[in-house]
């Protein structure tokens, strides 16, 4: 089992350097050096050159990318291009809204899709069509367009949730929970689906294996049956399905934050992007898949003490 | 009532030329790195030799490597050690190139009839690819698996249907077809009745019988019953995890097994004569086998070691050799 | 935001019970051919591909049918709802929705498709290449998991920043990170492809790798990749829309579905009608590919629940209540004693699979149900304990047991039977244990529950069960899981586990098939001694003759859903009646020792008829050397003259004759063993 974390620790810091890379590389590519962007339009040549001479842009490549390495190690991811603001801090502050929204998604999809996706499993018939017609009517929708019906419905023509803005944990817990409220049911339609999907799918086939009919000639209770020994047996690929979700929803979140107008990562992304910040991006890349292969490895780690053929080992 | 026979022949005819098949001391391990070679080798050290014409039947129980050596000798498994030779040429580590370049000659019949079939292709694909690949041509391809077809028993018109119009044991007889299409030598049967029903077993080893005595072929029979072994083979070698027990004359190994898993495996083989039966089982109880351990034996000793009634510290210890007791070659000390 | 793109389980519709109780060869599952058929006869798929195609056809003719150009305004008609001028309404600028939905339409299904099909190719062909060499697969692996848990939108959109908005380019990328999806997706049949008997017959012909892969695996991808292919376009068109939501669409002139929504959004509240064309587009695209998909993918479902809906559970119940429920006339057997008339059983309306079974076990000892795979004895031995298939009931006949009729009653009834009146053992005693549990929790939980025990009591009682089907370190086999203990002991558990409610009967389902014979052995002396020690009987289901011989009491052949013989085993096999048996004997190399082992075995010609041919005289005659046309009639079961014995055949008579002797005889294909009489004289 050791070495089972060790392996799969050493796989999560291989994919974060292998995207340090990527989007050091990406930010290179980007149009307009560090100076220009800074700088703005109409600044001089001699100008900008002593900009990216300070920042050593005209460096190797290599010797750059250990630079940035050694500062991001330490907490220091540079300063952004556009308003000087060091980018760790910033991406510190939003980080919070993030997690938040996606962690509230995730549970939220979970709850709503076991729970969906058993009672179609274990019911058939007309639950079995109904749950199945609206799962693939939630995931022909884009999160975006079911955001905004969301809003008219719930903050134009009633005022239940606020419709945009974020207000932190620490400020009031209400306020928090109300303004994450439709960001995360948003989010939560799309994921629910899937997850529903998935756990159909895995409850019948838990339902077809061998040993449920030794449970049923020791008259073993159909509550048990279903509830404890049929859902433990799908519980493997339903909490690897739970994972990739996350995956999928944190980059869902950038979608919400624009339309939520929510000072999170996704945000980071969408402006440092536009307007070509590279020490914003390369950061903000670097910090997203940390969080997303972190909570992957945890979920992963779940997944295999699930499984007793790992476990016992 | 009673079954009449025929004179049968135990031992093949007497070839003083080179054996068809030669394995010696083959080894094969499972998997890859230090924790493989440290666990017990699937095949550890086991020789045999087949003549040309002659049936040899490799028995054994589960784990005891029969069919690692079947895909090893068809190159579906690495070998770690030791040598097959086809004719006298080492065949241990050929590619794909040069089992094409044997023509044909070593060909195997498999055990699943569900899955030996390709079941998208039609029956005629599936026959004419061994010759097709050698370049044959189509027409003279489809005439052959016409004229294989109707040799074991299936109409010519099958040739353009698909696997799953057939029954499992149809499906073995085309799987013989395509064994056998391109005229081989010796032809590996691994457990190739095994998954059939008791009537269709019959016809499959009644036809595997036909085509022996007609084509003069080689099998390697291999398969976990000793009496279907029994009915084909001349000469029987009897494994145990992965290690010789006993070689000799087909009677001689299953009339009077001279080691002590060979008695075991010979006692515990039901018959369907309730008195011989019951006498049978006491017998069985008699020679006081152990039950399997979950564990393997200590590495250097007899496999069998640790259930047999005989065992003393010198078998745990030391692997004993296999030396000639009455017909056959035993491996045991005490034999 | 991207959704899911690991594989989207295909729905699994709920197979019929025919397909679980077709005999072993016709089981494996079917191959997956793309079968149009299949498509058009799912009307999803038929409303996906009409509704695409119409979408293909319209946005590709769009320059010659659209009303209004694209850039088009006109101010006097901003936000407006549909009108006869502009069908689907128009947004602030004046500009008409249905031109500009249909002109974006191509576009974006155009670079949708790119992402397909890098995505796809990509996938299938490193899945390939990893199945057919098992040491780049450990590489490939690896780098695809890093790119599966990588932030998707993320990374695209920095790789926006870096290239600009070229939409074609962008999603040609995307394709490239979702092909570490596809790769896992096709990995596993990849695999499984390659592990099918074929290809080592293939290998042994001297095809290369790259041949097998070519014709032996990727015929049998092609399913997949389709499937694959129509969920991937739905994705890539999802996110497309969702990146142009956040302005970074196509370049400003080229409209775009989800630049049209971000527009939209700004006037939700005075304009709302505005979301609905573009959002209903783009849905129903996404929904008629996900239909496509859903309905190419339906895999014929070979697995069956052995749990029954609460339905169908109800159902029993309901027809019990109608049924008859006490023994009709004739004696009522004794307590402890199984008495089985005329037991029918089919699937629900439609084929029957065992028709007209009667046998008797007494307490203490031991039925044999022996016949080949097909002729129902499997069925017969399920239906004594209730655990039909779904899809499959006993449709007549009673199953006497302890003045009870259990063919008829309810599935309460039944619960309060199994386990404490009757238990099963079955084939495979690894499947047959929960993988998920420890030995000990099931062994302890049945214990708890079927003698009422508290939980140190049970403890104990699963101790000495495990000791009394002589396991040895008790102790440690309680805390394992069973896939830590081998087959035969797993059978042990199986039986210590239908033993731990003292149930007066056992049903045990080819419990030895799947062992080795020295274990089999172990097992059989074993059930031997638990008939002896406990009085309790057992009706076992073999294919094996011998082990009839072995431990079996009395015997009752079957063939093709009917008993054709039945009595002492000892008379059945020393002296069979019915040439079925006499057949099947003749068959039987384990008949013979080394040294009259005859030359060739006795075949049977043609083959076991399938339900739906039964014909209605006696079913065997197809095959029967000794076929009159007396047999064409319903065959009865009658006395044979030995003891108890009933055999089904009308000569049983004449083939009773003493002095009959087997003659090897000539036939194109196989041998059949003659009976000639005997000179006696």
């Amino acid at each position: 089992m050791a070495l089972f974390i060790t392996k799969r620790l050493l796989m999560a810091l291989a994919t974060v350097l292998v995207v340090a890379v990527l989007a050091f590389l990406l930010v290179h590519a980007m149009p307009g050096s560090p100076g220009a962007v800074s700088l703005g339009a109409g600044a001089s040549r001699e100008a900008i050159d002593e900009v990216n001479g300070r920042l050593g842009w005209n460096d190797p490549l290599l010797s750059q990318f250990f630079r940035w390495l050694g500062d991001a190690v330490q907490g220091n991811l540079g300063t952004s291009l556009i308003d000087g603001r060091s980018v760790s801090a910033d991406l510190g502050n939003r980080l919070p809204v993030t997690a938040s929204l996606a962690a509230g998604a995730t549970v939220l999809s979970a709850i709503l899709g076991i729970g969906l996706g058993v009672s179609a499993a274990v019911r058939g018939g007309l639950v079995d069509r109904i749950v199945g017609g609206i799962c693939g009517l939630a995931v022909a929708l884009p999160a975006f367009w079911i955001g905004i019906i969301f809003v008219y419905l719930f903050a134009v023509q009633s005022s239940v949730f606020p419709a945009t803005g974020y207000v932190p944990f620490e400020v009031s817990p209400q306020d928090w929970g109300m303004s994450l409220a439709l960001p995360v049911i948003t989010l939560a339609v799309g994921g629910a689906a899937f997850i529903a999907r998935q756990t159909r799918a895995s409850m019948l086939e838990a339902l077809q294996q061998e040993h449920i009919r030794t449970l049923r000639a020791t008259a073993t209770p159909t509550w048990k049956i279903l509830y404890i020994h049929a859902l433990r047996y799908a519980s493997l690929p339903i909490v690897a399905g739970i994972a990739l979700q996350f995956i999928g929803l944190f980059g869902g979140s950038v979608i919400a934050e624009q339309l939520f107008a929510m000072p999170g990562l996704g945000q980071a992304v969408q402006t440092s992007v536009s307007t070509h910040d590279a020490p914003a991006v390369q950061g903000v890349v670097v910090i997203a898949t940390v969080v997303v292969v972190a909570v992957n490895l945890v979920l992963e780690l779940a997944t295999k003490f699930l499984d007793p053929k790992l476990r016992a080992s | 009532m009673s079954i009449e026979t025929a004179e049968r022949q135990d031992t093949a005819p007497v070839a003083p030329e080179q054996p068809m098949l030669e394995v010696k001391d083959l080894l094969v391990r499972y998997g890859r790195g230090r924790k493989a070679a440290a666990a017990p080798a699937a095949v550890d050290g086991v020789s045999f030799s087949i003549r040309p014409g002659e049936t040899v039947g490799l028995v054994g129980e589960s784990g005891s490597g029969k069919s690692t050596i079947g895909k090893a000798i068809l190159g579906l498994q690495k070998s770690a050690g030791g040598t097959i030779s086809y004719q006298g040429k080492d065949i241990t580590y050929a590619g794909a190139a040069e089992r094409r370049a044997l023509g044909g000659e070593l060909r195997a019949v498999f055990q699943d009839p569900n899955s030996s079939l390709n079941p998208r292709q039609s029956i005629g694909a599936s026959l004419a690819e061994p010759l097709r690949i050698r370049g044959v041509t189509a027409a003279v391809a489809r005439e052959k698996a016409e004229a294989m077809l109707e040799r074991v028993g299936l109409p010519r018109e099958a040739v353009d249907r698909y696997p799953s119009q057939f029954s499992g044991g149809q499906r073995q007889r085309i799987a013989v077809a395509r064994a056998l299409i391109c005229e081989p030598k010796l032809v590996v049967c691994d457990e190739a009745v095994s998954a059939l029903d008791l009537s269709t077993q019959a016809q499959v080893l009644n036809l595997l019988a036909d085509l022996r005595d007609e084509l003069g072929l080689s099998y390697l029979f291999i398969a976990h019953d000793i009496s279907v072994v029994q009915f084909l083979a001349q000469r029987v070698v009897v494994l145990y995890r992965g290690q010789v027990m006993e070689s000799g004359p087909a009677a001689a190994v299953t009339e009077s097994p001279k080691h002590p898993f060979t008695q075991a495996l010979v006692a515990a083989s039901p018959v369907p004569r309730p008195a011989e039966q019951a006498e049978r089982r006491m017998l069985r109880e008699s020679l006081g086998v152990r039950t399997a351990a979950a564990v393997a034996g200590s590495p250097g000793g007899c496999p069998f070691s640790q259930r047999c009634p005989l065992a003393t510290e010198l078998c745990a210890s030391q692997r004993p050799a296999l030396r000639r007791v009455g017909a056959a070659d035993v491996a045991c000390h005490y034999a | 935001m991207i959704p899911n793109v690991a594989p989207a389980p295909a729905d699994s519709a709920p197979a019929t019970a025919a397909a679980a109780v077709q005999p072993k060869s016709g089981q494996r599952a079917a191959f997956s051919k793309i079968s149009a058929s299949r498509l058009f006869a799912s009307p999803g798929g038929v409303a996906g591909v009409v509704w695409l195609a119409a979408l293909v056809v319209a946005s590709l003719t769009a320059q010659w049918w659209l009303p209004y150009k694209t850039e088009d305004q006109d101010f006097t008609a901003v936000l407006s709802g549909p009108t006869a001028a502009h069908w689907l309404g128009t947004d602030e600028l004046g500009r008409d929705l249905l031109s500009r939905i249909f002109a974006a339409a191509a576009g974006t299904l155009g670079t949708s498709l790119i992402t397909v099909i890098v995505g796809v190719v990509l996938g299938t062909a490193l899945a390939m290449v990893a199945a057919g060499r098992g040491q780049t697969e450990g590489g490939i692996s690896r780098v695809t998991e890093v790119m599966m848990s990588l932030p998707g939108t993320v990374i695209i959109l920095a790789v926006i920043g870096a290239v600009g908005t070229n939409i074609p380019l962008i999603m040609a990328i995307l394709g490239v990170l979702i092909s570490a999806g596809i790769y896992r997706v096709m990995l596993g049949q990849a695999k499984s492809l390659q592990s099918q008997l074929y290809v080592d017959a293939a290998k042994v012909d001297g095809v290369s790798t790259l041949g097998i892969s070519l014709r032996h695996v990727l015929p049998g991808l092609t399913n997949t990749i389709v499937v694959q292919s129509a969920l991937i376009f739905a994705v890539g068109m999802l996110i497309q829309a969702g990146l142009a939501f956040i302005g970074f669409g196509p370049p400003i002139p080229q409209p775009s579905w989800g630049g049209m929504i971000q527009g939209a959004s700004q006037h939700v509240y005075d304009a709302p009608w505005l979301m609905v064309p573009t959002g209903a587009v783009l849905a129903l695209t996404v929904l008629a590919a996900n239909a496509i998909g859903n309905a190419l993918g339906k895999a014929p479902n070979t697995g069956v629940s052995h749990l029954p809906s609460a339905a169908a559970r109800r159902q029993r119940s309901v027809a019990a209540g109608a049924a008859a429920s006490v023994a009709e006339a004739g004696a009522i057997p004794a307590k402890g004693h199984l008495s089985v008339r005329g037991l029918s059983v089919g699937v629900d309306g439609g084929t029957p699979l065992v028709t007209d079974v009667s046998f008797d076990v007494g307490p203490g000892t031991v039925l044999g149900l022996v016949g080949e795979s097909g002729c129902g004895k499997t069925m017969t031995a399920l239906s004594l304990l209730g655990l039909l298939p779904a899809g499959v009931s006993a449709t007549g006949g009673q199953i006497l047991w302890n003045g009870k009729n259990l063919a008829a009653a309810t599935e309460r009834e039944m619960e309060g039977i199994r386990g404490r009146d009757i238990a099963l053992i079955s084939q495979e005693p690894m499947r047959a244990l929960d993988p998920m549990f420890t030995v000990g929790y099931q062994l302890t939980a049945a214990i708890r529950r079927l003698r009422k025990v508290g939980k140190a009591e049970a403890h104990a009682e699963a101790l000495s069960l495990l000791e009394k089907v002589g396991i040895v370190d008790a102790k440690r086999i309680l805390k394992t899981y069973p896939h830590q203990i081998s087959g035969g002991m797993a059978q042990r558990v199986a039986i210590a586990l239908a033993l731990s409610g003292r149930p007066r009967l056992l049903v045990a389902d080819e419990p030895t098939t799947a062992l080795d014979v020295t274990v089999q052995a172990e097992i059989l002396s074993l059930l031997r001694s638990l008939v002896k020690d406990t009085g309790m009987s057992v009706v076992m289901v073999t294919h094996d003759l011998g082990v009839v011989a072995d431990i079996c009491d009395n015997v009752a052949v079957m063939y093709a859903g009917q008993v054709v013989e039945s009595g002492r085993t000892a008379n059945i096999l020393d002296n069979p009646r019915h040439p079925y048996t006499l057949a099947l004997l003749a068959a039987d190399p384990h008949a013979n020792t080394a040294a009259d082992m005859p030359e060739r075995l006795a075949t049977i010609s043609g083959q076991v008829p399938q339900p739906k041919d039964w014909p209605t005289g006696c079913r065997f005659m197809a095959r029967c050397q000794f076929a009159g046309s007396a047999c064409a009639a319903p065959v009865p079961l009658l006395p044979s003259g030995s003891e108890d014995g009933l055999v089904r055949c009308v000569k049983a008579d004449e083939l009773a004759v003493e002095g009959l002797e087997w003659l090897a005889t000539e036939v194109p294909t196989h041998r059949v063993l003659k009976i000639v009489e005997k000179d006696l004289a």
